[in-house]
């Protein structure tokens, strides 16, 4: 599917995808600066690294094949420019879709990034998570056009507020009041803002250090200055280039201590222990790991989807057989584990927080800007692990059995490897709460008839001592 | 004005504006330091470095010249 132009913000050019590759046209007076950047050592250092997205100039030919692609006509009515092929990273997944751990993380990278440009003499346009994708468990860079040659006498970082209201507030509402970067990025494009923050403050809170510099202060010059007064936003420019790089180094330096001070910390939920508090016993877990680890070793899956991932263990087992993983869960504590240990392990996981009953719905302007879950999912997978989820989706959510099995044939283009669950479960009838006549009819042959409308099944197993079966399914051709 | 398609924020922008004008301050105080510094440096270097003539030396004998006295004299 073409998106013509799902970044139109900048001026200096914008970013789309066409059959499936990822495009970026760079318009001409942009492109020197590009170029230059590019040929640095820090930007090919970067790149080698993993941490920038890798980019390709088109030649005339494969630009003029481009140009007679109809989808793609609207974009070469515009200035003349270049085009650039970039390294098409897996998975997009967006900030409303991180734990706080990633949110951090791409924070990180993103200050790293602006320093090493400032020794190469340039500086970053802007400073915002959409510049971020995450490559399993690692932060990329992926908007080249973020790069600027400076002035060397400008000790001004524009994208200070942008930084700010984008990594530093979240976090902050992350940490304070608990919040998550979806309550924060699915209705607030470019964060919060420190007048936002300021209104849910209590007086004191209101004076606290990292309140005073980031919040406070900035609130009680924003309501002295008068709206419309255009000297605020004159340059300010310095004689000593050592003192405009002196300055900004210092600025880096104080948001990095406090994006450090404001480090999500491992959290605890109802789910976070799952491991220790499951009702399967020992030989029953084990049998269940056999069953995954099997299928997943004779099908040999690339990409797989761990829909209701919990703390992870099941993706890990995924990863570990060589497959790139994406682990959903819909309890942000679950899924920042996930994305500790696989940052620690090397492991190709890339969690994200969803609620498969409510995916994530396209964003921005004329939802263009932000796809769906599902239009970046469909048939992206393949094989999808739902393993003991499929109670909270029948019972929570009220999503007849069809529905699931049908949205698990959409996701995946080979294998579906399944828990069913009866309502005789003791977890089951933890969350029926006396509906449980609705599920009366629900057994493992209910369950086999209506799976077989989408899927062949290949093998299943009873787990021993539970009311649960696993099933290793086939998606019908 | 200041280029840029983002939203520099208004509070936020004077606020960096202030603070950059601080740090630049800091920024002739340690460059006035670090001048102070590096003359003493360069001072205590200097002393360090003169040949004082010690009261008893442990140093190898002098080369004698090998040209006589005599000769010496007669071309100053």
């Amino acid at each position: 599917m073409a998106i013509a132009a799902p970044s139109f913000r900048d001026p200096a050019g914008f970013c789309f995808a066409l059959h499936d590759r990822i495009f970026r046209f760079v318009a001409t007076p942009s492109q020197p600066d590009l170029e230059a950047f590019l040929a640095t050592a820090t930007a090919k250092k970067f790149v080698t690294e993993g941490k920038l997205v890798s980019s390709r100039r088109l030649a005339e030919d494969e630009v003029a094949t481009l140009r007679s692609d109809p989808e793609v006509a609207d974009i070469f009515s515009r200035p003349d420019g270049i085009f650039l092929e970039h390294e098409k990273i897996f998975f997009p997944a967006y900030p409303y879709e991180w734990p706080a751990e990633m949110l951090w993380a791409a924070g990180k990278l993103t200050l790293e990034i602006a320093r090493a440009a400032l020794s190469e003499g340039y500086g970053l346009k802007d400073a915002t998570p959409a510049n971020i994708l995450f490559r399993g468990s690692e932060p990329v860079f992926v908007d080249v056009l973020s790069f600027e040659r400076r002035d060397l006498h400008d000790p001004i970082w524009k994208p200070y507020a942008q930084f700010v209201r984008t990594f530093l507030l979240p976090l902050l509402a992350v940490r304070r009041w608990k919040l998550s970067p979806a309550d924060i990025f699915l209705t607030r494009r470019d964060g919060i803002e420190p007048e936002e923050i300021y209104r849910w403050c209590g007086p004191v809170e209101k004076f606290g250090p990292r309140m005073l510099s980031m919040v406070s202060i900035p609130t009680w010059l924003s309501r002295k200055a008068a709206p419309d007064d255009e000297k605020i936003y004159q340059p300010r420019r310095v004689k000593d280039p050592a003192q405009a790089r002196f300055i900004l180094e210092s600025l880096f330096g104080r948001l990095a201590r406090h994006l450090d001070a404001l480090r999500p910390a491992a959290m605890q939920s109802a789910w976070s222990d799952y491991m220790g508090t499951h009702t399967y016993d020992q030989p029953a877990f084990a049998e269940k790991e056999k069953f995954v680890r099997e299928a997943l070793t004779e099908f040999k899956p690339g990409r797989v989807l761990d829909a209701g991932a919990n703390t992870g263990h099941f993706s890990r087992l995924a990863a570990g057989t060589g497959a790139e993983v994406v682990a959903m869960d819909l309890d942000a504590a679950c899924v920042g584990s996930i994305w500790r240990g696989a940052r620690e392990k090397g492991l190709k996981i890339l969690p994200i927080v969803m609620n498969l009953a409510r995916p994530s719905p396209a964003l921005g302007w004329h939802n263009r800007e932000s796809a769906s879950f599902l239009d970046r999912s469909s048939e992206k997978f393949d094989a999808v692990l739902m393993l003991a989820l499929i109670h909270h989706l029948l019972v929570t959510d009220r999503i007849p059995l069809d529905e699931i099995l049908r949205l698990a044939a959409e996701l995946t283009r080979g294998l579906l490897v399944i828990e069913f669950i009866e309502p005789r479960d003791e977890m089951f009838r933890r969350l029926t709460r006396g509906r449980g006549e609705l599920h009366a009819s629900l057994d493992a042959t209910a369950f086999e008839t209506a799976c077989r409308k989408y899927f062949d099944v290949v093998r299943s197993l009873a787990l021993p001592g539970t009311a649960r079966r696993i099933y290793c399914c086939k998606r019908k051709v | 004005m200041i280029l840029g398609y983002i939203d520099p924020g208004q509070g936020m922008l004077i606020w960096q504006a202030i603070v950059s004008a601080f740090v630049g301050v800091l920024f002739y105080l340690k460059k006035t330091r670090d001048f102070i510094i590096g003359l003493v440096l360069i001072v205590f270097r200097r002393k360090k470095s003169s040949p004082a003539a010690p009261a008893v030396s442990n140093a190898a004998p002098q080369k004698v010249s090998s040209v006589p006295v005599e000769a010496e004299v007669e071309a100053r």
